[in-house]
């Protein structure tokens, strides 16, 4: 095979570019890495970093109502 | 689908400024977390939570909202595309998870702040269990939307599949 016809090939295929690669594999590790440390604490969204209940019950009317002014 | 110059131009300014707006809000809330992070005083922790909530609810989800508007609209107005090249691809998959995870929060963040309006000030100290989510959540946040904008600069290269494909029909075409 002649080096033009190489050439010719290799761009007649479709290729990842590699910095595409390198950055699903970071964003994967993240990911698991994220995962990991909730799996191993508390569960997580939204509402899971508020305080105990007997604190929330006293104020869950203020909350219904939205956001005031201290 | 292309925009006249006009209409891009004005999508380009919304879009960068409010992409720009949104690292600075973030930047700013993060300021906010670490103040109260580091005080003992109930009324900064209380003032804190307050704040958090204002910025984040007024500034940082108006910002992003505008951000990912912006930016679909740029892409499908301009011979980028949407699907075509991993840049503008990868760019639209962070900022709309970005945008998730923060109307997500934000509701964790009004219902401190809500709390911390109505405690007392005997009470208010036990708000700052929820200042390391915050510090974790706006930390990495400001990470994505700094990387979004760095390679919304630099563009690097590469085609999707899809926009190889398109890219292949089109070169063909006039063979054809």
């Amino acid at each position: 095979m002649s080096p033009t016809q190489d050439v010719v090939n290799r761009r007649s295929s479709y290729r990842t570019p590699s910095w595409v690669k390198i950055m699903g594999i970071i964003v994967l590790v993240l990911i698991l890495l994220i995962g990991a440390t909730h799996l191993a604490g508390s569960g997580h969204g939204p509402g899971s970093h508020l305080p105990s209940a007997s604190v929330t019950e006293a104020t869950s009317s203020s909350i219904e109502h939205g956001m005031h002014q201290p | 689908m292309t925009m006249s110059p006009a209409i891009r131009k004005f999508a380009l300014t919304v879009h960068i400024t409010s992409s720009v707006g949104w690292i600075g809000a973030v930047i700013a809330f993060l300021a906010i977390v670490i103040a109260a992070m580091s005080s003992q005083d109930t009324q900064t922790l209380r003032a804190a939570w307050y704040a958090m909530g204002l910025v984040g609810s007024f500034v940082i989800v108006p910002l992003a909202v505008a951000s990912l508007f912006s930016g679909i609209l740029m892409s499908l107005g301009t011979k980028w595309g949407l699907f075509q090249h991993y840049w503008v691809l990868i760019s639209l998959i962070l900022t709309l998870f970005a945008t998730l995870i923060l109307l997500g929060n934000i509701q964790t963040v009004n219902a401190f702040a809500t709390i911390a309006a109505k405690m007392d000030d005997a009470d208010v100290i036990m708000l700052r269990a929820g200042l390391e989510g915050e510090l974790l959540h706006a930390g990495i946040g400001l990470v994505v939307v700094v990387v979004i904008q760095a390679m919304n600069v630099y563009k690097p290269r590469g085609l999707t599949a899809f926009g190889w494909r398109n890219q292949q029909k089109q070169t063909r075409l006039p063979q054809a």
